[in-house]
């Protein structure tokens, strides 16, 4: 169980990461929301090692802890604000520049 | 009143204010009024906590909610904490002064002070916790206010910007919230004074150098370290004056509080870490000192300057010697005044300037109607570079000071380490010199010649009154240097010794947890 965790969160990081690089801007959004999704799902793998002894209770069984998902509830909240807000910022990107290429978004290097 | 409830005070009183002031959207210099008073307020109670922090000699711990100590929020004030809360807070008093007289459109609009409430009540509340989870949030606090202030800007270039920030600094977040996963992961405690006392007893953990390695670069790029930067020249040019003049002074101090905390609380035998810091602070040094040499707009010019001074104050966290650690908390709250009141000033010209731009194109030759801000630029100046009789030159031979001491005291690698930095940083003050100077020639010698007819200068343009109290403060810290250069010597004997702060915020628990 461990293993499919361990692999799909890397899968997550490396999805996210190549679509954070690429030039079109809502891709790289896109990109941004995957990453906040590793994150999320690192931080539940934490609190839910089966096994482990846990952070306080060593209790002996297989409960989780429940710290890491009160986590990720702030951080789920706190990045839908944020990415509300990046997408209403994109569509006004979009429509100033009159393109989604990332390369041509480029009013202040001068 | 509780004395421990002091410590939330300067955080509470500023997020509420924005709440409130959300309401008065209506009423826009009701607005305005409310807001500045209580950021009034919000600055009596750091000082006031600061006063009570320093007077006692105990850090102020509040307890959120009355859990106990490892398991709740604990606010805690120490030494360190309550300076850089009293930094921030007086920069942005400051910041509201310009505000009020500034003629920017977004200035006027009614989401700028609740959100400039919340930028001040995130950047308070992440020197201030002393939960790691906590600063995240208040960490995306400051992003998002952050972010909104400068898509909201009067330059078309904002949305740009904002976009180009919140990608770089959510990118940041995530890295802070996975090193803090990697550390409840190993340690099983968010708390910062628990995480200090569990990793001194332990470091095996497979993910503590992760969790460090990812908390360093979070503080990199929130500091704008050098191969972090690229976010920080574009952002700090686009947004709203009052805001640029406070990312560029205090929002960046977060990075600098954050390595503060990682080299002294967190890992205080993590000497690669200083070696690093030491590094890429030189770098930062030559590259902002050159990169602001080069720019053609004066807001620009001082958001580079910004990576060169930032690197000053790396190098003296990263030499780690209780005399660089003074030097190093001096010059931030030095920086913070310094930087905020050029970027005041250049907001100043722009507001006077045919078409509101910052650009040198556009700025040459104005200086001749604005002789006031001639003078104030002119001692700024003299302040960035270090020379008396400004706080600027307090700070740098502070630093001076400590690396010469530190060179002396005959350590291994003492030419690597300490000499040719200090080179660098002699080399790095007569660079400072040059772009200022450039500016000062550009806007205020040269004949007011524009290069397209764009039209004359404006009679009027934002209040002068915040750069010129700001300047005054300065001078009076350059002359007057004994109190703040007391406060950051206590301040670096304060963090150097971190089982002072673990017991405050655990209490005698400490026992109870083995």
């Amino acid at each position: 169980m461990e293993i499919i965790k361990a692999l799909s969160i890397g899968a997550l990081f490396g999805i996210g990461l190549y679509q954070l690089l690429r030039r079109n801007v809502i891709r790289s959004a896109i990109g941004l929301v995957i990453i906040s999704n590793a994150v999320n799902l690192f931080l539940l793998s934490i609190g839910a090692y089966d096994g482990v002894v846990e952070a306080y209770a060593k209790a002996v069984g297989q409960r989780s802890d429940a710290l890491p998902q009160a986590l990720i509830l702030t951080a789920i909240v706190i990045s839908l604000g944020g990415f509300a807000f990046v997408l209403a910022l994109l569509y006004v990107i979009a429509a100033r520049y009159r393109t989604g290429d990332s390369d041509e978004v480029k009013g202040l290097s001068h | 009143m509780m004395p421990s409830l002091l410590a939330i005070l300067p955080i509470i009183i500023p997020l509420t204010a924005a709440a409130i002031a959300l309401l008065l959207r209506r009423n826009f210099r009701l607005q305005a009024a409310w807001a500045f008073g209580a950021m009034l307020t919000a600055f009596g109670a750091s000082a006031y906590l600061l006063w009570t922090v320093w007077s006692t000699g105990r850090p102020v711990v509040y307890q959120m909610g009355r859990w106990p100590a490892p398991f709740g929020i604990s606010i805690t004030a120490d030494l360190l904490s309550a300076t850089m809360a009293v930094m921030v807070q007086l920069v942005f008093v400051f910041g509201f002064i310009y505000a009020l007289g500034a003629k920017d459109k977004a200035v006027h609009h009614s989401t700028f002070y609740p959100l400039f409430l919340c930028l001040v009540t995130g950047l308070t509340g992440g020197m201030l916790t002393g939960d790691v989870f906590n600063l995240f949030v208040m960490v995306e606090l400051i992003v998002i206010s952050g972010t909104v202030l400068t898509a909201m800007s009067d330059d078309r270039y904002g949305p740009e910007a904002a976009y180009k920030y919140f990608l770089i600094s959510t990118v940041a977040s995530f890295c802070l919230l996975f090193g803090v996963g990697c550390l409840y992961m190993s340690y099983g405690t968010l708390n910062m004074a628990d995480l200090a006392a569990r990793i001194a007893a332990d470091q095996t953990p497979a993910l503590l150098p992760a969790a460090i390695v990812f908390l360093a670069v979070t503080f990199m790029i929130k500091s704008a370290v050098v191969p972090f930067h690229f976010w920080q020249p574009d952002f700090h040019t686009a947004s709203p004056t009052p805001v640029s003049a406070m990312l560029s002074s205090v929002v960046v101090k977060i990075g600098v509080y954050g390595f503060l905390r990682l080299t002294t609380l967190l890992m205080p035998h993590a000497d690669w870490l200083r070696t690093l810091l030491i590094a890429l602070g030189i770098v930062g040094i030559v590259f902002g000192g050159l990169g602001a040499a080069g720019t053609h707009n004066a807001k620009r010019m001082f958001a580079y300057s910004t990576l060169a001074q930032i690197g000053f104050i790396h190098v003296g966290v990263g030499w780690g010697t209780p005399l660089s650690l003074t030097a190093a908390i001096v010059f931030t709250f030095n920086h913070a005044l310094i930087k905020s009141t050029l970027l005041m000033l250049s907001g100043y010209l722009a507001s006077r300037a045919p078409v509101k731009t910052a650009s040198f194109g556009v700025l040459r030759g104005t200086g001749k109607y604005a002789p006031l801000a001639g003078v104030l630029f002119f001692v700024g100046g003299m302040a960035l570079a270090g020379i008396p009789p400004t706080n600027g030159f307090i700070s740098k031979l502070t630093l001076f000071q400590s690396g010469i001491q530190a060179a002396q005291s005959g350590s291994v690698n003492g030419t690597l380490t300490y000499w040719v930095p200090l080179l660098l940083l002699g080399l790095s003050s007569i660079i400072t010199l040059v772009y200022v100077f450039r500016a000062l020639m550009k806007i205020w010698w040269e004949p007011f010649k524009p290069d397209v007819p764009v039209g004359k200068v404006k009679s009027s343009g934002d209040s002068l009154l915040a750069p010129s109290l700001m300047i005054a403060t300065c001078i009076a810290l350059g002359v007057w240097a004994q109190p703040l250069l007391q406060l950051s010597q206590d301040t670096s004997e304060w963090i150097r010794q971190p089982q002072a702060y673990v017991q405050a915020v655990l209490g005698e628990r400490t026992g109870w947890l083995k």
